[in-house]
């Protein structure tokens, strides 16, 4: 029995490379990033709890189902208009189930020269810039990686933003990724390029939801990549269904002068993993990955991090933080990486988690690796609950139990959104954090 | 002189304890087999059970591999090549009785190293045991603790005069399969010392082992085990140093301490093996096992070390807290220089409620060498209000060195607090530039700045290691800036 589990997993993405096929023949670019992706796949071993990078979460929920190719089911689209964007009403791309929606999508209030649209339309059409940015960035930080070989394999639609030198665009960029009911489990491979030349600027919110609480696999795949002073804030919310797989890789390339800001909110599905990478391409730079996991019941949120600071002068930041209940799982493992050479690197990373429950797990690894002498990097780590103290200040101003514990949790959460820029982003964060720390304290007085 | 000279005169010459003593050895084959295990067995005049112990311990080993998740790159030893027991020729085949017994040029051995074994020169309230390659030359002030109840004596001594205290706790903090080199120390384990402080008891004076390397082809397996019973308290010290020679060493030893209700054992090491030279030649492999075990409530179990010698370290004191309210903590510092590589770190394993422990990690690295931390804090469902606090700092002196942090926070419990800072940073030029303009020198500053940095640490060490721990930090990195 054993033996055949096994095999299940070796094999599980190469069964599914049998839905390739229907892709191909529309540009022979994307069918060639393809054709390479699927070998990835073929040559790249499935990664087990053996490894040090995996050991603390099972993909057993993953590879024992089958899926379906999303682009091939026939759904029912039910109105999801309420996941609108204010900001963004002209300024939308729109993906169901990994297919891109024309009819739901718009960008008539981004300037003309920058160049915005479906992946799989810009490739119909030699796009030269999609080609020179496509798979660049990816492959450079995820050489080894199945997962992104197989969003690779099965590159079709996704976003592609590129923004001219010098230009601002002041209206974020709304990417909004539907996830339908549907009878069969799905799996989709949505893929975002973002490409900022020169002294640009851009506000991306990359959206993730799902309507209703099937099960399916989403394996997204971003590439960001930051031209000399450009300045990228990147926004991404994961609400998938509550039985989803959400694995994510960002690879993240900064040139000198250029600031790249990542939040990522992490809501939604059983089993998500993300792992944005960060690397230096000049001196002179900085970038921000927070981080923002709210989970509960059976949920498991795995993180790892690589900040790779390889030329002097760097400032970076990273604030990771985890409210866990029930007998959710939440994994943390950021590396912080200073290259010989790389001297003045100033480099901060704190993992806060607030464990709940009894049954819930942490597990956290901040890493540092510094080859360079003349640099000050500091981490920290903590796991605890609510302060007595704070709770019993509260108190004595009069507020309630549940009322204040509602109030620290939500401050604790809070620290790693304000710094949002998009108002609406926040507000809905805001409420997604009220949300959750409700339904804690509602199951909690329950028990 | 010029400034390379005189690194060099300070880096190279540094190691002052590199010198060999000849003495006969008793013939004794290479290479590690059943027959050499019941060689053993046999010249140590053991009983069945040990044997048995050894044998099952090398049935594991043999099916284990050498783990290679550590930060450091070394040959792996030829274990074939290995002489794993090497005693010198006794007088007439006994152990010394007397030190008058014991031979000359050992006794003067130990006086060079600063160890003198008669009692009257001794410091007063330390007791030696002194090991020399694998046996135990001499145990001072036996009659004296003997009034206390107190047992110090080598571990062989232990097994034939204690066997029932031995066959107890002996493998039951650290199994004989509990990882590669625990159980080829388990299969081929010589001379440690065995501390036994009885219930309500506190040690009257210090213990302390001093091991020493001497012959070339051997490696060092000692096997160390302190038991505390119910309220009783123990401070143990143990140095370490061996000659210079062009091949690589392995010491592989074990230690294992068990402290029941009420009970307190304090441990320290200054670990001083050779480290090889610039290039990166010959130096100990330290791959040591310790683990202390804190059975009973309110037990407690102090790790103090300070590691500077040899070529690769690659160890992790542990403490697993069963005891409602026991406490662990871990005190270190670990210096590399040249292409010494050092991966050490704590365990910290809360099982009981209301366990607390506490880490204070230093780790200094010059040249071009690699300093590894690498901690697990793991709180279990059931240690209610658990604590841990940790705090690992590193420095870095020059550019081809390297800082590495790896700690591990595992929590199953929300009443439990865990606490974890590190920074990496390096001697301030100012720092350096304000004690310069106060009249120090660029030497004297290094050192004055290291050993604020080092200083919640090596105030945990006993007196006389304070002061030696001070010393040996200012020399390991004398001239390593500029």
């Amino acid at each position: 029995m054993a033996k055949v589990k096994q095999k299940k997993e070796r094999t599980f993405l190469q069964d599914l490379l049998n839905f390739q096929g229907s892709l191909n023949g529309k540009s022979q670019f994307l069918d060639k990033v393809r054709l390479k992706g699927a070998e990835g796949v073929r040559n790249t071993p499935f990664p087990t709890k053996k490894l040090e990078d995996w050991k603390y979460i099972s993909l057993r929920d993953l590879y024992r189902d089958s899926y379906e190719l999303a682009s091939e089911l026939d759904v029912e689209v039910p109105d999801f208009s309420e996941h609108y964007l204010p900001e963004s009403e002209q300024s939308r791309l729109v993906f169901i189930n990994g297919s891109y929606s024309e009819a739901h999508s718009t960008t008539e209030a981004l300037p003309d020269d920058v160049t915005i649209g479906n992946i799989a339309q810009l490739a119909a059409e030699d796009n030269e810039l999609l080609k020179e940015h496509l798979n660049t960035y990816a492959q450079n930080n995820f050489e080894d990686d199945v997962f992104t070989a197989f969003n690779s394999a099965f590159l079709k639609d996704g976003a592609f933003i590129h923004v001219p030198e010098g230009k601002t665009v002041d209206t974020p960029i709304h990417l909004l990724n539907i996830q339908t009911d549907a009878e069969e489990h799905y799996f989709a491979t949505p893929r975002t390029v973002i490409a900022a030349e020169q002294d640009s600027e851009v506000t991306v919110i990359e959206d993730h939801i799902g309507l209703a609480d099937n099960k399916y696999f989403n394996l997204p795949v971003v590439e960001v990549n930051l031209e000399e002073g450009a300045h990228v804030k990147h926004t991404k919310i994961q609400r998938d269904s509550r039985k989803a797989i959400h694995i994510a890789r960002t690879a993240a390339f900064v040139a000198k002068h250029a600031d790249y800001e990542s939040y990522t909110i992490t809501r939604g599905a059983k089993l998500s993993r993300n792992e944005p990478r960060i690397s230096q391409r000049d001196e002179e730079v900085e970038f921000t990955v927070d981080g923002l996991v709210l989970i509960d019941g059976d949920q498991v949120s795995d993180t790892h991090s690589v900040m790779d600071h390889r030329f002097s002068h760097a400032e970076s930041h990273q604030l990771h933080k985890c409210v866990i209940n029930g007998k959710a799982h939440s994994v943390f493992n950021g590396k912080i990486f200073v290259q010989r050479d790389a001297q003045k690197i100033d480099s901060f990373q704190e993992n806060r988690n607030l464990l709940l429950s009894r049954k819930g797990l942490v597990n956290t690894k901040p890493q540092l690796e510094i080859f360079a002498d003349d640099v000050v990097c500091t981490h920290g780590a903590t796991v605890g609950q609510l302060e007595q103290d704070e709770l019993f200040y509260l108190k004595s101003r009069g507020l309630n139990e549940q009322q204040a514990r509602e109030l620290l949790i939500y401050a604790f959460a809070l620290e790693t959104i304000e710094n949002i820029s998009v108002d609406s982003v926040q507000e809905l964060l805001a409420e997604e954090v009220r949300n959750f720390t409700k339904r804690q304290l509602d199951s909690e007085l329950a028990v | 002189m010029s400034e390379t000279e005189a690194l060099e005169s300070m880096v190279g010459g540094e190691y002052k304890y590199g010198f060999t003593t000849d003495v006969e050895y008793e013939d004794f084959p290479k290479g590690i087999n059943e027959d050499i295990i019941r060689e053993i067995s046999r010249r140590k005049d053991e009983p069945e059970w040990v044997l048995e112990f050894r044998l099952e311990a090398f049935e594991k080993w043999k099916q284990m591999e050498e783990p290679d998740w550590p930060n450091v790159e070394y040959e792996k030893p030829n274990f074939d090549e290995i002489q794993y027991y090497s005693s010198t020729k006794k007088k007439d085949g006994k152990k010394p009785e007397s030190l008058d017994e014991v031979d000359d040029q050992i006794l003067e051995t130990y006086e060079k190293l600063g160890i003198p074994l008669e009692e009257q020169k001794q410091l007063q309230g330390v007791a030696v045991d002194a090991v020399f390659d694998s046996e135990s030359i001499f145990t001072t002030f036996k009659e004296k603790l003997a009034e206390a109840g107190v047992i110090f004596c080598s571990i062989s001594e232990a097994i034939q005069d204690h066997p029932e205290l031995v066959k107890e706790y002996m493998g039951s903090v650290v199994p004989k399969g509990d990882n590669f080199y625990a159980a080829l120390n388990s299969a081929v384990f010589s001379d440690g010392s065995f501390v036994y402080v009885p219930e309500d008891t506190v040690c009257p004076m210090d213990l302390s082992t001093y091991f020493r390397i001497n012959n070339m082809q051997s490696g060092q397996f000692e096997r160390t085990l302190i038991i505390c019973e119910d309220n009783s308290h123990v401070s143990y010290l143990e140095g370490c140093t061996a000659p210079m020679y062009q091949e690589n060493q392995l010491h592989a030893a074990v230690v294992e301490l068990v402290a029941l209700e009420d009970a307190e054992i304090k441990y320290s090491t200054i670990q001083n093996w050779y480290s090889g030279d610039e290039e990166g030649q010959g130096g100990i492999f330290n791959f040591v096992t310790k683990r202390g075990h804190c059975r009973g409530d309110n037990s407690k179990i102090s790790w103090t070390q300070v590691e500077t010698g040899s070529a690769i370290t690659w160890k992790y004191p542990s403490v697993i807290m069963q005891g409602d309210g026991s406490i662990g903590e871990f005190f270190s510092v670990a210096v590399t220089n040249n292409r010494q590589q050092a991966d050490t770190g704590t365990k910290m394993i809360h099982v009981g409620k209301d366990t607390k422990s506490t880490i204070i990690s230093k780790g200094i690295s010059a040249g071009e060498s690699d300093n590894s931390y690498r901690g697990l804090v793991k709180i279990s469902p059931r240690a209610e209000n658990a604590q841990n606090y940790s705090v690992c700092d590193s420095m870095l002196i020059g550019q081809t060195c390297g800082a590495h942090t790896f700690p591990y926070i595992e929590s199953a419990n929300p009443t439990a607090k865990v606490e974890h800072e590190a920074s990496t940073s390096r001697v301030g030029e100012d720092q350096i530039f304000y004690l310069q303009q106060r009249g120090m020198d660029e030497d004297d500053a290094i050192s004055l700045i290291v050993n604020g940095f080092c200083k919640e640490v090596l105030q945990e060490l006993p007196m006389e290691f304070a002061v030696e721990a001070d010393k040996l930090l200012g020399i390991k990195l004398e001239g390593s800036v500029g």
